[in-house]
């Protein structure tokens, strides 16, 4: 059995910085996966990150990206791409932590084998609860992209018949609607 | 002649401290703390349902969810008047407690330990000497040559491959860092040991809490826990009996280890007790409730002006009257449009972006203040007060810090010293140990409540058409953290969240007082201005949490930080 974390990272309360955990919970909503995998909404997890990604086979994560890309661009990214980025200098120490955390993880030893970011270059991080168009329109190509990877890990997963519940509490109803509709 | 640095860490996704000093003769003549960027989430919690607020707030932080979650609904029961069973209450101090053991030993290891060990000086440390060193200090049983070798082994692999990493951006080799190798090795060898034992007090948390990071056992009136021994579904003794094993871990690291190693470092650095004091208003709210209507509290709150820990003053309850009527906010040197400070009930926010002028408007936090002074918070705060007031186990632990930090460094240590960077780590040391013991004590009060056969966990929250006002406080890792809601017809009229880096990194006021951390950094030597490390230090004392909120990821490597030397 494979330990695989499938994390959503980013705010919810922040426009399109919430693209990571609604990706994971329509995961979770459209999808069955085998034992040991585990789909789960981060937040914006600091350097807690290093304890939720530590000692699983692979992870791999859904987050905004900042890149010069068209919004709603979905880009991939491998450890070594983001252990090569220069993480900043800890003036809050709370500040995003992903560079840290996967450095951290491989000095202790405890770094997943195989890691995968599915990056959505966003459009607005204005305070809101809703994704913007562009966004939404990337959706889909984010959760191939993850169930890609779980193949190429040969992990098992399933289409669900129904649908189960969504969870998304932070939209409106409306939006729950539109959004298991996909 | 004087000159001005800036110390800027850079993202697209603004948000960040930001601090400013002018330096004369190699020390801070003047500083201003900054924050870049406005969020308005509170806004979002406008016309919501009171009852699901704390889901929202929980995601203001990625770092603090469970103590906004709590702040939250404590607020709104605060408003309603409702009292919470006694099985939710120590629920929620275990929660409360084992996060923040989590995060104090984060803090120390992960974020600021690097600020005084110097990675460079590791491969040249001897791993037996460093063993009989750790021995001499405490009976961890993992003080061993074989975990100090592996750990130097790790530094030298690392430092072979070129791939520094987070060590990229470290002062090493500065004037200001003195351990010996050993000292070195030692802590950074714990650095490495304590991911396990940050891990055991979040899966305390995440037992109770149903998950982590974001905690789903919260409801206004008390838990959605259900309690039943005999079911596996429900907390059961199975469960409880989880929680103190992984407890007993956690607790004997944090005496052994953590607790050892603040007052090793801290009697090495003698001269750090004496920089970095800045504001000495220090306030602390009661906190740990170990009744259902919250009268009386394990961790007592007050407090103390001009330093005077003779004259503290204490707050009975955690919504004191003293407390709710003090606090205001000051918008003079903040980004946003107000004429007179308000308090948090009435408090607006409108946004008026001028840009950076240290003499007009400087930043986007607002500046709290207690009857119209600025205030420290944090753990030291907290250990001062309790100190002042005769708290056993605030005396207990104080003591036995002085105690060891004098017999390592043949220094003499009194309370007052504790006012200062050092100080300010030593306080989170000690506030650890107590929260250590008291883990213990609540999940005994837990065990022998259900015992009893109360089962109990909620009390239903009823609205009338009234408008209600209530503020909740949880004394957080930070300090203290207050929420205040208006609540109209089930509806939130108005919400404010007064964070602890709030009260810490505040601006000055209109009578130009300086906030905490800006005080703190007057008459800092510093050895090498273009190298502020001394800056950091003192800085990271506080455990600064400004803007955790926005997570985005930046690929291309530009997150450096700015140190410009004008």
């Amino acid at each position: 059995m494979k330990k695989v974390l499938i994390g959503g990272i980013g705010n919810v309360l922040l426009g399109d910085d919430g693209v990571g955990p609604y990706v994971a919970r329509l995961l979770t909503a459209h999808y069955e996966f085998a034992e040991g995998v585990e789909v789960a909404d981060l937040g914006t997890p600091a350097l807690d990150l290093i304890d939720q990604i530590s000692e699983k086979d692979a992870v791999i994560l859904i987050d905004s990206v900042d890149v010069e890309a068209e919004p709603g661009t979905v880009l991939l990214y491998r450890k070594a791409d983001i252990i090569r980025c220069r993480p900043a200098v800890r003036m809050d120490p709370h500040s995003p932590a992903l560079v840290d955390a996967l450095f951290s993880a491989e000095l202790f030893g405890v770094a997943p084998a195989d890691v995968l970011l599915v990056g959505i270059k966003a459009e607005s991080y204005e305070a809101g609860c809703s994704l913007s168009k562009s966004v939404k329109a990337s959706l889909d190509q984010a959760i191939r992209e993850v169930l890609r990877e779980l193949e190429g890990l040969s992990v098992e997963y399933r289409r669900r018949d129904y649908p189960a519940e969504l969870g998304i509490w932070w939209a409106t109803e409306e939006q729950m609607k539109s959004a298991l509709a996909t | 002649m004087a000159n001005r640095i800036t110390i800027d860490p850079i993202t697209r996704i603004e948000g960040h401290l930001r601090i400013d000093v002018e330096v004369n003769n190699n020390a801070v003549s003047n500083a201003w703390a900054s924050c870049t960027m406005w969020r308005g989430i509170e806004n979002i919690l406008r016309g919501r349902d009171p009852r699901d607020a704390w889901l929202f707030t929980q995601r203001f932080c990625g770092v603090c969810t469970t103590v906004h979650a709590m702040a939250s609904v404590r607020s709104v029961e605060d408003a309603l008047k409702l009292e919470v069973p006694l099985n939710a209450q120590y629920i929620r101090n275990l929660i409360l407690i084992a996060h923040a053991l989590h995060d104090h030993i984060v803090h120390f290891y992960q974020l600021s330990a690097l600020d005084w060990v110097d990675i460079l000086e590791i491969p040249k440390a001897d791993p037996v000497a460093t063993a009989r060193l750790a021995e001499s200090l405490s009976p961890w049983t993992r003080n061993s040559k074989t975990e100090f070798k592996a750990a130097q082994d790790r530094v030298k692999a690392v430092a072979a491959s070129g791939q520094l990493g987070i060590f990229m951006n470290g002062y090493w080799g500065h004037p200001a860092m003195r351990l010996s190798p050993e000292v070195n090795l030692l802590a950074f060898t714990h650095y490495v040991q304590a991911l396990a034992y940050q891990r055991k007090a979040l899966q305390v948390v995440g037992i109770l809490g149903g998950k982590t990071p974001h905690i789903q056992n919260l409801t206004v009136g008390g838990v959605s826990n259900a309690i039943d021994l005999d079911s596996t579904s429900a907390l059961d003794m199975d469960k409880l009996e989880m929680i103190r094993v992984l407890l007993a871990e956690v607790v004997q690291f944090v005496n052994q280890v953590y607790f050892v190693d603040v007052c090793a470092v801290a009697a090495m650095y003698p001269e750090w007790f004496k920089i970095g004091k800045g504001v000495n208003n220090y306030m602390a709210v009661p906190d740990l409730p170990l009744d259902s209507a919250g009268s009386s509290y394990d961790l007592p709150g007050g407090t103390i002006m001009n330093g005077n820990i003779g004259g503290v003053h204490a707050f009975k309850t955690a919504s004191d009257k003293d407390f709710r009527d003090g606090v205001s906010e000051d918008v003079a040197h903040a980004y946003y449009r107000g004429e007179k400070p308000l308090h948090p009930w009435v408090g607006e926010t409108q946004p008026a972006f001028t840009g950076w002028d240290g003499d007009q408007k400087y930043t986007w936090v607002k500046a709290p203040r207690f009857n119209g002074q600025p205030m420290q918070v944090g753990p030291l705060a907290q250990v001062l007060i309790g100190y002042a007031q005769g708290h056993p186990l605030t005396r207990k632990y104080t003591g036995l810090a002085i105690e060891t930090i004098g017999a390592v460094g043949h220094i003499q240590v009194t309370p007052g010293m504790l006012e200062s960077t050092m100080g300010r780590h030593a306080a989170r040391a000690i506030r650890a140990a107590m929260l250590a013991e008291l883990a213990q004590k609540h999940l005994q009060l837990l065990i022998d409540n259900i015992a009893k056969g109360d089962y109990t966990v909620h009390n239903q929250p009823v609205f009338d058409g009234h408008e209600q006002e209530g503020v909740g406080t949880h004394e957080a890792p930070r300090g203290t953290l207050s929420h205040w809601v208006v609540v109209k017809d089930q509806k939130i009229k108005n919400y404010q969240a007064v964070v602890p880096s709030t009260w810490n990194a505040s601006p000055r006021d209109r009578s130009g007082a300086h906030g905490p951390y800006e005080a703190s950094l007057l008459h800092t030597p510093l050895a090498r201005p273009e190298e502020p490390l001394e800056v950091l230090r003192t800085v990271h004392s506080f455990d600064p949490c400004m803007a955790c909120a926005c997570h985005t990821f930046d690929p291309s490597g530009r997150q450096i930080a700015k140190v410009k030397v004008l």
